[in-house]
């Protein structure tokens, strides 16, 4: 039996796995004062559920995958370690200037950010290593130590080192590193080439200083974890998600915390991955998490999930660039609590402030009094105010027809219908934005896609997404509402091996580049031989990050084989590359020699040699069906049937308008759009054949 | 056809949309480093009565006026336009920035009716100049400066591209394949902006785009007449003054702004015209950029979220004079630097002018450019033999305090907003046969004020292994950025070359100066001004700077009359 829990801002999910393939999902609230209690909360329940001891239940489980916003929790709100940053001497504003850029450039409301680690906490090492990784000037030890002495004296909790050009010469770090263990024992600190080694030193910078200030932090969190699961009956192994889509054991994440910065969420595109092949028979996916305040967007491109180092911890050029490998995900301020307002000149927005959880939306009857995107909803029908996450609370219609009217229609001049409806459109719009920008950005074509409905709010708008993208086809996965939880179950101990290698093809150094090769090799074999131990299977995936001459953005472009035997081998990755920059950016330029410039290797250890199973099925006598008046732009007021998710027949197509509802989500299927439940127990909207029309 | 308060959000939202998504393909796909590692581009989307719509994330020098300019002389040079038609336009006569912004303008035409324009424009490597620069200060006239001119000149027909032109440019730009690349860029970004708005007007319909954008002016024109209702009206002027170089008066090029707000009336004017004649040099303003840097210093002073297009400009007129410096040019003027030294006067004066009017409005002036930090360096790399020409973007500050918030610090220049990136250290030494020796913030250099400016940044950098070419145009040194509002000055911008031996010999300010190995190039940028009186600054915010060592504890007592550690302050707060 396997747990995998998601800590989200509201819920803590989990899903247990039984041996027999069995699926059951369970709903905690998130306790962000102590997460762990959240996550022993869902396990009494699943246990209740399951009618056994808590104790007798968990220790049958002989894994325990852990997905947590511990890590990005403590950057935001500022309770990382007090960290220190050596960096070369020279050059000691790194983290002030960053790599430049902002967003809107007549804002000058808004603070530029403070650097991740303070100046007064910023100290130059006299050393310089030059391009190409000849030492310029030595390392003068006499200083770096008198440094560590100011360390100590500060007070330091925390130590990232990023000295120039250490990824291609990494004996200055090294030394730094070697001193700080003889001078200040005790405090961890991370070297920057052996965490992210890629070139742009801001992007070391930074993630060598995000790393550092998360070690006592993290190390204490999953040694608490660790513990409190112990002493709950645990016995099996515990796992953390990673950033990469991967996961790695707790004590490998205490030792380099930036991995988990984004655990939970990506997993989504993982399971997104499989139900797109599944049930929408496409290698290419968009995958739509839709929360109570964000929107989460991620990609599959040909059965492979872009990665970015350019993610942001709060708002691009605002908050703080990571600089680390972790999945693409494009998050914005768009879910259930987003607030609608109409501005002075009468132009309607929805968020991105948001009524979150507390005090909610108006319907909540908690206190809140703006309209929301769910009070636009329970107006509009979608929603059942009766049935409101499987009946446990129930919703006021009336305070949302109100805050609806008089936050929007009457602005407007609009009928309260027509005013809930323009609310969930311009909603649409805005997620639709946020999945262009990242489909353009990786070069996927929504025509060619499949929309992955993911979140508890995903159905209220997914086909209207889709219809607005030109996806043919939207996949609402049984699992869907806890998306992230059943990724987990899908995924891969896995880790990635970088290095920097500079060649092109137009002289291309083959001997050397088997030789980077056969080292990202050696090191992926040192991970199956030591934390892969035992696994089921093992797989290794190279990467060459290559580029058109004077091009500074790398595409990640698959390598076909393990070492180049041959120049045809060559041949067959510069005939890769212009397709899949032609592919991207819709041009390709056969005459421009392609530089090589990062290679990587990243190895996956299947621990579990199943797929993922069904969710239990349900007693049908809980079934609620009927018909319910739906009101939808364009159309108007009709009646709509009323479909349970988990009862539903397999096969059997049905047609729009109809709403299919669980006690997780709801579903709605507007007129012209046919559905069915497929065998894997998913929902399949096809809007292919609908009109494009989305503004009335 | 009216469309209601949703419809405008939503289609608003896909003209930025589309405009957005040609700057994303442009930055992945751009060859020179101006372009991709600095981000310095724009584009942007014009109705078919050549107005302005939609310019997402644009540099704001690039875009508020010029775009009209352009869209207005492709029509007026080819009355017929044609599905498939592409025209590169880099001239300041004709609505152009400058030259160095190589733009591709694209009609939008769908069963031979025009809709809309799009536009990529793109600040170049090399431009084919008399020197490796392209910001040629000193040039008398076009004809020194050197430029290629390309006024609204076709380069695609029926979708295929002109090689004629295309000859041309390889036959007289250097690195010329690196130009190619960045063409190829352009026009694959405009291509993608074409396609999105045929998509969308096949989706919704033509007359109901038109309708949009009508009304879309309309709510934008709105917007402003709000915002320039919130501001106390008046009139003020104010004076920036350019340091002088070659061809200019020896007091430097001195700009007045005249700013007249009328908020019964709902109107900003602007008025320039009393203002020295064109200068035989290469500061003069193109006409685009005389309005958009009188615009910019408007929309810095007011209320933020008013949309820029042509519906907000309604209610901001700006008044020019042919044959000025910060007019109208007339040909051969050069416009070689007209996006950022005066340019950057003119937005400087505006908003001073504008915080006169009253308190929390305005803004100090920003750091001025373009120091060497930011110069176009070239020669041959002794790495590979290979002849390189580029831009270096290692920074500048300047950003200047406003009435809500200390400097945005990585502004740059005024006219950018602080859009463009900044380079990383490696990937310049990799790109460039330089080394970067050193490059950190200057104590006490900010503006002080209750919103301070930005302190100024000290860069050195050396060529390893050969000699190289270095071309500036550096403003500031004489004339450091004001402050507003009782905010004090910045320091000012220097620039040296370190001799092998050691010793710093100051530049000239406007040069091209070759700089051997042993030698290097030292240079302390412009910091931004500050706004308010600093003895008005939250002391918390004073111990803070202190801390942080961009402030030294005798400057606290001196200027801030903050006592860090018992140093008794010379001046009296008037807060705290």
């Amino acid at each position: 039996m396997r747990f995998s829990s998601d800590t989200g801002g509201t819920f803590t999910d989990l899903i247990v796995e039984h041996d027999s393939g069995e699926l059951r999902m369970y709903k905690a609230p998130t306790t962000a004062d102590d997460p762990v209690r959240g996550l022993l909360d869902a396990l009494a329940l699943a246990a209740g559920d399951h009618g056994e001891d808590v104790a007798a239940f968990i220790g049958r489980a002989d894994m325990l995958i852990h997905g947590t916003t511990h890590a990005i929790n403590a950057i935001i709100t500022g309770r990382t370690a007090r960290t220190a940053l050596l960096t070369t001497a020279g050059h000691p504003d790194i983290l002030v200037l960053r790599e430049g850029g902002r967003t809107e450039p007549f804002d000058f409301t808004v603070a530029y950010p403070e650097p991740y680690v303070p100046r007064a906490l910023t100290f130059e090492v006299p050393e310089r290593v030059a391009a190409g990784g000849v030492v310029r000037r030595p390392l003068e030890e006499a200083g770096a130590v008198a440094i560590i002495e100011q360390l100590r004296a500060k007070e330091v909790q925390a130590v990232a080192v990023c000295l120039l050009w250490s990824i291609l010469n990494p004996d200055h770090e090294l030394r730094v590193g070697a001193l700080l263990d003889e001078h200040l024992p005790g405090v961890p600190y991370t070297l920057s080439h052996r965490l992210n080694p890629v070139l742009r030193e801001y992007r070391r910078a930074s993630a060598a200083a995000i790393d550092a200030s998360l070690k006592p932090l993290m190390a204490a969190y999953l040694g608490s974890l660790t513990q409190r699961l112990d002493e709950a009956g645990f016995r099996g192994r515990t796992l953390v998600l990673t950033s990469s889509g991967g996961m790695l054991d707790a004590a490998e994440v205490a030792a380099a915390p930036i991995h988990v910065i984004n655990s939970g969420p990506s997993m989504a595109p993982i399971a997104g991955r499989r139900y797109a092949g599944l049930d929408g028979a496409s290698a290419n996916a968009i995958v739509a998490d839709t929360g109570g305040t964000t929107f989460d967007v991620s990609l599959v491109r040909r059965g492979r999930i872009p990665l970015t180092k350019e993610t942001w911890i709060g708002q691009p050029f605002r908050g703080h660039m990571t600089g680390f490998p972790s999945i693409d995900i494009k998050s914005v301020g768009a879910g259930g609590g987003s607030i609608a307002w109409v501005d002075d000149g009468g132009v309607l927005h929805v968020g991105p402030q948001s009524a979150g959880a507390a005090p909610g939306p108006a319907c909540y009857a908690a206190g809140g009094t703006r309209a929301t995107l769910t009070d636009a909803c329970v107006v509009l029908g979608i929603v059942d105010p009766a049935y409101f996450l499987g009946g446990a609370m129930k919703l006021d219609i009336d305070a949302a027809r109100e805050a609806v009217r008089v936050d929007v229609g009457e602005p407007l001049g609009l009928p309260t219908d027509d005013a809930a409806a323009a609310i969930v459109q311009v909603v649409t719009e805005n997620m639709v934005q946020a999945i262009e920008d990242i489909t353009v950005n990786q070069g996927i074509d929504p025509a060619d896609s499949v929309l992955i409905g993911g979140g508890g709010a995903a159905g209220l708008n997914a086909a209207a997404i889709a219809r607005r993208l030109g996806c043919p086809s939207v996949v609402i996965p049984e699992v869907g509402a806890a998306l992230s939880a059943a990724g987990a179950l899908m995924t891969d101990l896995s880790m990635e091996h970088h290095s920097t290698f500079f060649t092109t093809t137009e002289a291309f150094d083959l001997t050397a580049a088997n030789a980077v090769l056969d080292d990202l090799s050696r090191r992926c074999r040192a991970f199956v031989d030591g934390p892969g131990r035992g696994s089921v299977s093992h797989t290794i995936d190279r990467v060459v990050e290559a580029r058109y001459a004077h091009q500074v953005w790398e595409l990640d472009l698959p390598l076909h084989v393990e070492r180049f035997a041959s120049a045809t081998d060559v041949d067959g990755l510069v005939d890769d590359f212009h397709r899949l920059h032609e592919e991207i950016f819709a041009i390709r330029d056969p005459a421009s020699p392609i530089e090589l410039v990062g290679w990587k290797a990243t190895v996956r250890c299947r621990l579990a040699d199943r797929e993922l199973g069904r969710l239990r099925a349900v007693d049908s006598s809980q079934q609620r069906s009927g018909t319910r008046r739906l009101y939808l732009a364009g159309t108007g007021a009709v009646d709509a049937a009323v479909h349970r998710f988990e009862a539903m027949d397999v096969g059997t197509v049905h047609a729009g308008p109809a709403i299919v509802e669980s006690p997780f989500t709801t579903v709605v299927a507007e007129p012209g759009c046919r559905f069915h439940r497929t065998a894997n127990g998913s929902l399949v909207l096809d809007v292919s054949a609908q009109a494009r029309e989305v503004i009335r | 056809m009216t469309l209601d308060g949703a419809q405008l959000a939503i289609l608003a939202n896909r003209f930025e949309g589309i405009s957005r998504k040609m700057g994303n393909t442009l930055l992945r796909t751009g060859r020179s480093g101006v372009l991709n590692r600095a981000k310095d581009f724009s584009c942007c989307i014009v109705t078919r009565d050549c107005e302005l719509l939609a310019a997402a994330e644009s540099l704001p020098i690039h875009v508020l006026s010029g775009p009209d300019l352009m869209a207005r002389a492709m029509q007026q040079f080819h009355p017929r336009l044609a599905a498939g038609d592409a025209f590169l336009h880099n001239s300041p006569y004709h609505g152009c920035s400058h030259p160095a912004d190589h733009t591709i303008l694209m009609p939008v035409i769908d069963d031979g009716v025009h809709h809309f324009t799009v536009l990529a424009k793109a600040h170049q490597a090399d431009i084919g100049n008399s020197i490796p620069t392209t910001y040629h200060g000193t040039a008398r006239d076009v004809y020194e400066e050197g430029a290629l001119i390309f006024p609204a000149v076709k380069v695609q027909h029926g979708y295929e591209i002109v090689d004629d032109v295309v000859r041309m440019c390889q036959m007289r730009i250097r690195v010329p394949e690196q130009w190619y690349g960045d063409f190829l860029a352009m026009l694959g970004a405009a291509r993608i902006g074409e396609r999105e708005i045929l998509s969308l007007g096949r989706e919704l319909g033509w007359d109901r785009l038109h309708a949009f954008t009508e009304q879309w002016f309309d709510y934008s024109e709105g917007r402003m007449l709000a915002a320039i209702r919130k501001v106390p009206g008046g009139h003020a002027t104010a004076l920036s003054v350019h340091d002088p170089i070659p061809g200019t008066p020896a007091d430097g090029v001195r700009v007045h702004a005249e700013v007249r707000v009328d908020p019964a009336a709902g109107y900003v004017d602007v008025d320039l015209r009393d203002n020295p004649d064109s200068m035989e040099c290469g500061l003069n303003m193109s006409e685009a950029c005389a309005r958009t840097a009188a615009s910019i210093g408007v929309f810095n002073s007011i209320d933020h979220t008013v949309p820029k297009n042509a519906g907000a400009f309604r209610r901001l007129r700006v008044h020019l004079r042919e044959g000025c410096v910060v007019g109208i040019p007339r040909h051969p003027t050069s416009c070689s630097v007209a996006t950022t030294n005066v340019a950057d006067r003119i937005t400087s004066a505006v908003q001073r002018a504008m915080s006169e009017l009253g308190p929390g409005v305005g803004m100090a002036e920003v750091g001025c450019v373009l120091p060497p930090s930011t110069a176009v360096v070239s020669g041959v790399d002794p790495r590979t033999g290979k002849a390189f020409v580029n831009q270096l973007f290692l920074g500048a500050t300047g950003g200047a305090g406003s009435p809500t918030q200390d400097c945005w610090l990585t502004m740059l220049h005024a006219g950018n907003g602080g859009m463009c990136y900044i380079d990383s250290v490696e990937l310049d030494e990799v790109y460039q046969p330089i080394e970067i020796r050193s490059r950190h913030l200057v104590p006490d250099s900010e503006g002080a004020g209750q919103h301070r400016g930005a302190p100024s940044l000290f860069v050195e950098y050396a060529p390893v292994g050969c000699s190289i070419e270095v071309g500036f145009v550096v403003d500031g040194h004489i004339n450091a950025p004001l402050g507003a509002r009782g905010g004090l000055a910045a320091h000012g911008s220097e620039q040296h070359r370190r001799k092998a031996s050691g010793e710093l010999v100051p530049l000239p300010q406007s040069a091209q100066v070759r700089i051997d190995e042993g030698e290097s190039i030292v240079c302390i940028t412009c910091g931004g001004g500050g706004y308010g009186d600093p003895t008005e600054r939250d002391p918390a915010l004073v111990r803070h700077d202190v801390a942080e060592g961009i402030v030294t504890a005798a400057r606290a007592a001196s200027i801030y009359g903050v006592d860090i550690d018992g140093s008794t302050p010379v001046t009296t707060r008037r807060n705290g």
